[in-house]
């Protein structure tokens, strides 16, 4: 506690009120984090996405979060959740295995601060980037509507073509795989 | 899920004044719809051609609607959660395209009479050429709450800000 009560970096004693307010921070974002039970994507690899995010919940009293949770795909078709990125800005660059199919979640978490109501919808695809392919992927939300794009560029090509959603059930059959 | 939907809910199960009974089909459905206390027709022409309004419905339909939804609701003496899974039907043949979507809730409604399978018709959407550029689009719906939904499909008729619906709100 003495540790705690003490700023070290300032060299002065906290006073009761801010040390309880870092107590209830850390504890909020440690329930926080078990709640939500993600963890953040570690987007290591080169960048092949670049993701352009806008949300716009159309009301004082409610907010719109976006993030896309990443995840790879076995052999059978199993998931394997890597992380989560929250779409925070207007553009983020992320990056994903090449030549292996992931399965991305992007997830639209709203809520409403009058009304205490709370939902969640989610929007998801496989996705196998080519090696030195770029994709650009547009996510907007804007009156109660969403919609997620993807668009691929190749190397050395100055257009792009859109990808079609791919279900994970097409997962299972060989020919969408191949 | 609000509030409001959550009465239109209460509403479609009581469906049609001293009678507890919900269509068993899009067809009785259709046939139901004019007469419902909670529901109403809506026709309106879109100038867009017929097949590209039947493969917008093909394509959003299925992307936008193979949707099960958890939403919350707090107050200071309740709390509320509802499970629920919509599920789109196209069908294209000929000259008509229709969009049916159908709701199952799955936790925190309790349904008050037989519910066909794939769950309640929530909606029907039908499309007709009316000449090479302008389709007809008669549009079965709530009349109270779902707006969101009801404005999707509009859009996806239109063509203009075509998007998914949060089906939370």
């Amino acid at each position: 506690m003495t540790a705690l009560a003490t700023n070290q970096a300032m060299g002065k004693p906290l006073d009761h009120g801010r040390l309880a307010l870092v107590m209830v921070s850390m504890c909020t974002a440690s329930l926080l984090a078990g709640c939500f039970g993600s963890k953040t994507y570690p987007n290591t690899l080169d960048k092949n996405l670049r993701v352009h995010t806008t949300t716009d919940s159309g009301s004082w009293f409610s907010r719109v979060r976006a993030a896309v949770d990443i995840h790879g795909v076995g052999e059978d078709c199993t998931l394997d959740y890597e992380g989560t990125v929250q779409l925070a800005d207007p553009k983020m660059d992320i990056g994903i295995p090449s030549h292996r199919w992931s399965y991305l979640v992007f997830v639209f978490a709203n809520s409403s601060f009058l009304a205490n109501t709370s939902g969640t919808i989610t929007y998801e695809t496989l996705l196998k980037p080519r090696a030195g392919s770029h994709y650009e992927v547009a996510v907007s939300y804007r009156d109660d509507m969403y919609h997620v794009g993807i668009r691929e560029t190749s190397p050395n090509q100055s257009t792009s073509r859109e990808i079609e959603r791919l279900a994970l059930r097409a997962c299972r059959s060989s020919s969408g795989r191949k | 899920m609000n509030r409001f939907n959550l009465l239109t809910v209460t509403l479609f199960a009581i469906w049609i004044p001293g009678c507890i009974s919900h269509p068993q089909t899009a067809e009785e459905f259709r046939k139901a719809v004019p007469g419902a206390f909670s529901a109403k027709v809506e026709t309106f022409e879109v100038d867009r051609p017929f097949s590209q309004v039947a493969g917008t419905f093909q394509k959003m339909g299925p992307d936008c609607l193979s949707k099960t939804i958890k939403t919350t609701s707090q107050t200071t003496t309740s709390y509320q959660v509802i499970v629920t899974t919509y599920k789109p039907t196209v069908l294209v043949v000929g000259k008509k395209a229709e969009l049916h979507v159908q709701q199952h809730h799955e936790q925190g409604v309790i349904n008050v009479s037989k519910e066909p399978d794939g769950g309640y018709y929530l909606l029907v959407a039908d499309a007709h050429p009316v000449t090479q550029t302008k389709t007809r689009i008669d549009l079965y719906r709530p009349s109270m709450g779902h707006g969101v939904l009801i404005q999707a499909v509009k859009n996806w008729a239109t063509g203009e800000n075509v998007g998914c619906p949060d089906l939370t709100k």
